[in-house]
């Protein structure tokens, strides 16, 4: 403690201080900002000094705080809001119901229900505590699909580490084996997804050395609801009484915002552990059914959970969001151990916790129905009719403030260097393509994730009509999306994961724009119309020039493609200071697509099925930045590939139609390790080969297999012919390069590989560091 | 008993899961079917009209996933909140012949109530659990689409509808599922079994042949899948029927996507032994 | 009173578990390492007359809940 003397003790029956910051020095404003652990810097407490000299008052602790949770960068996006405004948001969809403002988007899924998305990060939590971490980001985006009234559906999990191979005496202190983390984040995905009884569909693995001490745990959701019970994250009106619901409110995961928007170092993992909540899927369970039972009856006006920044946050923003105040009364709230301060409950972020707003005459009904379920629930303030939001412990009033000073944070739009990225291409053939081709596909980040995916419960709910592993039963091969089936009508939900992090981090515009023609091709392959998607932009520390460059690149390829396209960025997380003294990690911006499938009888699936010839749509260029080539011969390009809204949209719009005339038994997408990975792993999962001739296409050959250009595609059809001459007439290109047949991949004058081969090189890419 | 006046209850505590697509396996079958709190049978503060008797039914499940977060161990907590306040209600269902399904919990809910192998048919209870699902021998969870063989000569009230040696494919998806009999007697143990027609579903491989892991993806004795008692109306299993109702969740089921699912047949087997009842 | 209660595989019953745990601390150089089992253990604070009255109660819990005979021992550990 710097600034002792700066605290009094109140003379009140419980724990309470008086921090004099109206008579502190700019270095006792930073001391305190320290000794409470408030992350806010100089800038931020001399505003909140300035506040408070006008309300002619110091605060108490609990207003500090409750300061410093508003203005985190996890709470108020105070980086990167500028940028995401300026070139991301805003792109206009009659269907998209609710954009960006709430805890989830809310998209139209036809004349009845609407589906919610959600996608967020857990990376400083899992990188200290891999378990538990991962385990409260699955309960966390439940519960921002479920405050909307809406039913999670299904659980996507993209997670980055460091590489696998990396040597013990390598790994700097303070970090855990890669390995050791993912063990950890995938048990805890699998024991809190499978026991909360959500499938968890899709998702993606990436091994990359920026990881290493930063691994990322990214978590998405989605949920169907009927539009008539979509619940908003606000105040229903004044009157309205808030009822807290869930489970008793602890110690655990006090200053977890300010702690996730900071740089990780050695000493971080004795200080965070606090910083890390405990699940309780057990609590999580019933806790969605009776929410659930409460909007189906119409009982709540406004429903949020509580995440970062706990009570503090989730309060401010309903009554703000409505223009109201809030009167609340601390002392009803139920807690897990006795002498907690009224900051800790106040900034509490206890686990499964959920805050309903509801009408006085419907309270009763609101409390039977919760405590059926065994679920605590309190109801513990009421919405005022001015902007105040009061606290009130054991008759004390401790905290009066208006709610706009605290909610509407700062927000800066930070200084940022753009990288100059030089074209340099030192690209050659390799000398043996099939050895090329086995080891692309052993590659952790190409390989078999099937150890992952069958932890996790995919079919829980019974409507994962296309799964995360197709083909032949037992050996299958990875699909580019799942489909869920989330009514009764044939309708689905296509849904991918999707970066390219060795691309973005060579070129952060270009890296992006491909991993959203990736996601876009993904979401094509299975039939499905791209329909909106979520972004949750992993970077390093903000406050240096050329991360923020990294951040701005990025954000501006998206609004690009995205604006181009006509995708919708329906909801989104920003998570900066993935970074420690060892490095930052590579920009990541993760991206959930989600598809439309008109009928899922209609959809398609990337297996071959030994019925039809094989043609490649799209053109290849000599593109090998960030590809899995450069990787695994060592060779270097800085040229990542490139691509464009229109032509995207042109291919899309060509593919779609395809679908409708042709009989397509087979689509799959190009993408890490190119035409050559993509005919392997069509191969794999059908358990059949396939005869290729590329002498048709122009260049070189090494090119035309590995080259990871974008907008591109394989399928495999009834009648190659027709299907080419039907895409040159709507432009797009398309080659007729072999069919379907054999026990063998086979491309003429390059390799000739069986298929039972290949599938041992993929099928044991991972496992041969998890074990099996 | 008209097909409209069955009634089934879908059983859950805190934790369960699956009791949704369970529950509409039955109704797209034309009865009554409903999510049941165990709370409902005995807790005072339940609104009247939400009260509940075992009686009211005709058919008890208790479904597949997880129930209280499988602590202790997977079932056991379901099962002594059972034995607590429905033991004697149940052990007079079981007896009066009316059907009872476990299905993956559901069936460690069975195994750990003593239900089943459920050897007496007067005591449908066993005092203590004569069987365990224990760790699969892989030491992880697992979803994987298993094939089994039906092997049951007709006892089996849950299976009636589906011929003696025809392989479905049912998946699974759990932790702890192999199948274990007390050590010394598993030979006695599988002897009875047979010789009751108690043995119903057996993992078997692609083409039909009794296999090792994957096909048996818990490694439990004799491949056993899935068991009834001995008078055929209790019936426990590890794969999940309901979750291959459709032809919909099948994997591979494009090219044939409106024949029923391998599953459907055992909601239907129990109608139509409800209908004769 | 505060016992500690034991479940224990019996002897012979499989430990996949304790199984993988030895063969990764195997991988990991603990090449002494002869065998792993597991146990878990459940520690229970109770208010009884005597420790006999305990013990009896206990021995019921295990019965009753905590341990599956078929495949589960139980031993007690009296803490105070």
């Amino acid at each position: 403690m710097k600034a002792m003397h700066r605290y009094k003790k109140v003379d009140v029956p419980f724990e309470l201080y008086e921090i004099d910051i109206l008579n502190a020095t700019d270095d006792e404003l930073i001391a305190i900002s320290e000794d409470l652990g408030l992350a806010l810097n100089l800038d931020e407490m001399k505003k909140i000094k300035e506040y408070f000299k006008k309300k002619g008052r110091n605060p108490y602790d609990i207003e500090l705080q409750s300061i410093a949770q508003a203005w985190s960068e996890h709470c108020c996006y105070k980086s990167s809001k500028c940028y995401l405004r300026e070139h991301l948001f805003g792109i206009e969809k009659d269907y998209v119901i609710s954009a960006i403002k709430e805890d989830s988007g809310v998209v139209e899924f036809d004349e009845e229900y609407a589906y919610v998305v959600a996608l967020e990060s857990h990376n400083h939590p899992s990188a200290i505590e891999p378990y538990g971490g991962a385990a409260t980001g699955i309960g966390g985006i439940l519960r921002d699909v479920l405050c909307m009234g809406a039913q999670p559906v299904a659980l996507i999990d993209p997670l980055f580490f460091g590489r696998l191979d990396t040597p013990e005496d390598r790994i700097p202190k303070g970090t855990k084996h890669p390995l050791y983390l993912l063990y950890g984040v995938v048990a805890g995905i699998r024991d809190y997804g499978n026991r909360v009884g959500i499938p968890t569909v899709a998702g993606m693995i990436f091994f990359d050395d920026s990881y290493l001490t930063n691994c990322l745990v990214n978590v998405g959701c989605i949920g169907i609801v009927k539009k008539k019970n979509v619940v908003p994250s606000k105040v229903g009106g004044v009157g309205d009484l808030f009822v807290l619901a869930g489970g008793a409110t602890g110690r655990d995961g006090i200053h977890g915002v300010t702690f996730a928007s900071a740089e990780l170092d050695e000493s971080s993992e004795e200080e965070a552990r606090g910083a890390v909540q405990l699940g309780n899927p057990i609590m999580k369970e019933p806790l969605i059914h009776a929410c659930l039972e409460v909007v189906e009856k119409g009982l709540a006006t406004g429903m949020k959970d509580l995440g970062g920044g706990g009570l503090s946050c989730v309060i401010g923003e309903m009554a703000l969001a409505s223009g109201c105040g809030a009167e609340v009364w601390l002392d009803k709230v139920p807690l897990k151990e006795e002498g907690m301060a009224p900051w800790e409950i106040w900034i509490s972020e206890s686990q499964e916790r959920m805050m309903l707003t509801v009408k006085p005459e419907h309270v009763d009904e609101v409390l039977y129905i919760f405590q059926k379920w065994d679920v605590p629930a309190t109801v513990i303030g009421k919405a005022t009719a001015d902007r105040i939001l009061r606290i009130y412990y054991r008759g004390y009033k401790v905290y009066e403030m208006e709610i706009d000073f605290v909610v509407k944070a700062v927000e800066y739009c930070r200084p940022y260097v753009k990288r100059k990225v030089k074209a340099i291409d030192e690209t050659s053939p390799p000398s043996n393509y099939a050895k090329v081709l086995l080891e692309m596909l052993g590659h952790p980040n190409v390989a078999s994730k099937e150890w992952v995916v069958r932890q996790y419960d995919h079919e829980v709910r019974a409507c994962t009509a296309i799964k995360p592993l197709q083909g032949k039963i037992n050996r299958e091969g990875h699909g580019d999306c799942a489909v869920i089936k989330p009514t009764d009508s044939w309708r689905g939900i296509a849904v991918t994961a999707d970066v390219n992090p060795w691309m973005t981090k060579i070129d952060p515009f270009w890296g992006t724009a491909s991993s959203f023609d990736e996601m876009v091709r993904n979401l094509v392959a299975v039939n499905s119309i791209p329909h909106s998607f979520a972004d949750c932009l992993n970077f390093g520390n903000p406050e240096k020039p050329e991360r923020m460059g990294e951040f701005v690149e990025c954000v501006k390829a998206l609004g690009w493609m995205a604006k181009g396209f006509g995708l919708p960025c329906v909801s989104g997380n920003v998570s900066f200071y993935n970074e420690t003294p060892y490095g930052a990690v590579a920009p990541t911006p993760t991206l959930m697509g989600i598809g439309i499938v008109e009928d899922i009888r209609k959809a398609v699936t990337s297996n071959f099925k030994g019925k039809g010839e094989v043609v490649l749509v799209g053109e290849t260029f000599k593109e090998f930045g960030g590809s899995l080539y450069c990787a695994i011969t060592g060779q270097k390009s800085t040229i990542v590939p490139k691509t464009s809204p229109r032509r995207l949209k042109k291919y899309v719009n060509a593919m779609l139609e395809a679908f409708r005339r042709f009989k397509i038994y087979a689509c799959h997408d190009l993408s890490e390790g190119g035409l050559a990975v993509a005919l392997a792993e069509m191969c794999i999962g059908g358990g059949i080969g396939c005869s290729i001739d590329l002498s048709g296409l122009k260049g070189e050959d090494y090119v035309k297999l590995f080259s990871e250009s974008n907008t591109r595609w394989l399928v495999e059809v009834e009648n190659a012919e027709e299907f080419v001459k039907f895409t040159s007439e709507k432009g797009v290109k398309a080659y007729h390069i072999g069919s379907v047949e054999g026990d063998e991949l086979k491309i003429k004058n390059l390799l000739s590989i069986s298929v039972e081969k290949l599938d041992d090189a993929w099928r044991n890419g991972l496992i041969r560091f998890t074990g099996w | 008993m008209e097909l409209e006046e069955i009634r089934v209850a879908v059983l859950r505590i805190e934790g369960t899961n699956c009791e949704d697509e369970t529950v509409k396996a039955f109704r797209s079958l034309g009865v009554y079917a409903e999510a049941v709190h165990l709370k409902q049978f005995y807790s005072d503060m339940i609104k009247d009209e939400e009260q509940r008797s075992l009686f009211d039914f005709h058919c008890i499940v208790f479904p597949g996933g997880f129930s209280a977060g499988d602590y202790v161990r997977a079932g056991a907590i379901f099962s002594a909140r059972v034995k607590s306040v429905l033991k004697r209600d149940l052990e007079e269902f079981i007896r009066e012949g009316y059907p009872v399904l476990g299905i993956c919990n559901g069936f460690q809910v069975l195994a750990e109530l003593g239900a089943l192998p459920g050897f007496d048919e007067d005591k449908p209870l066993a005092d203590k659990p004569e069987m365990a699902l224990g760790i699969n021998e892989s030491n992880r969870f697992e979803c994987r689409p298993t094939f089994l063989r039906h092997e049951n000569d007709g006892k089996c009230v849950f299976t009636k509808k589906i011929e003696k040696g025809k392989i479905v494919m049912f998946p699974v998806a759990h932790a702890e599922g192999r199948v274990i009999f007390p050590r010394g007697r598993e030979e006695d143990y599988l002897e009875r079994l047979k010789e009751n027609d108690q043995i119903v579903f057996r993992y078997v491989d692609e083409r039909g042949n009794y296999a090792g892991y994957p096909w048996n993806p818990n490694g439990s004795i004799y491949n056993i899948a899935g068991i009834c008692n001995v008078k055929g109306n209790v019936f426990g299993l590890m794969p999940h029927p309901e979750r291959v109702f459709w032809r919909y969740q099948h994997p591979n089921w494009l090219e044939n996507p409106e024949s029923p699912g391998d599953g459907r047949a055992v909601f239907e087997s129990v109608i139509e032994y409800l209908r004769k009842f | 009173m505060i016992a500690d209660v034991y479940i224990e595989l019996k002897e012979g019953v499989v430990d996949p578990e304790g199984e993988a745990t030895k063969k990764a601390l195997r991988l990991l150089g603990f090449r002494k390492v002869k065998n792993v089992s597991t146990r878990k253990v459940f520690r229970i604070e109770i208010d009884a007359k005597s420790k006999e009255e305990a013990e009896k109660e206990i021995k019921e819990m295990c019965e009753k809940l905590l341990a599956n005979p078929v495949i589960q021992n139980y031993r007690i550990v009296w803490i105070e």
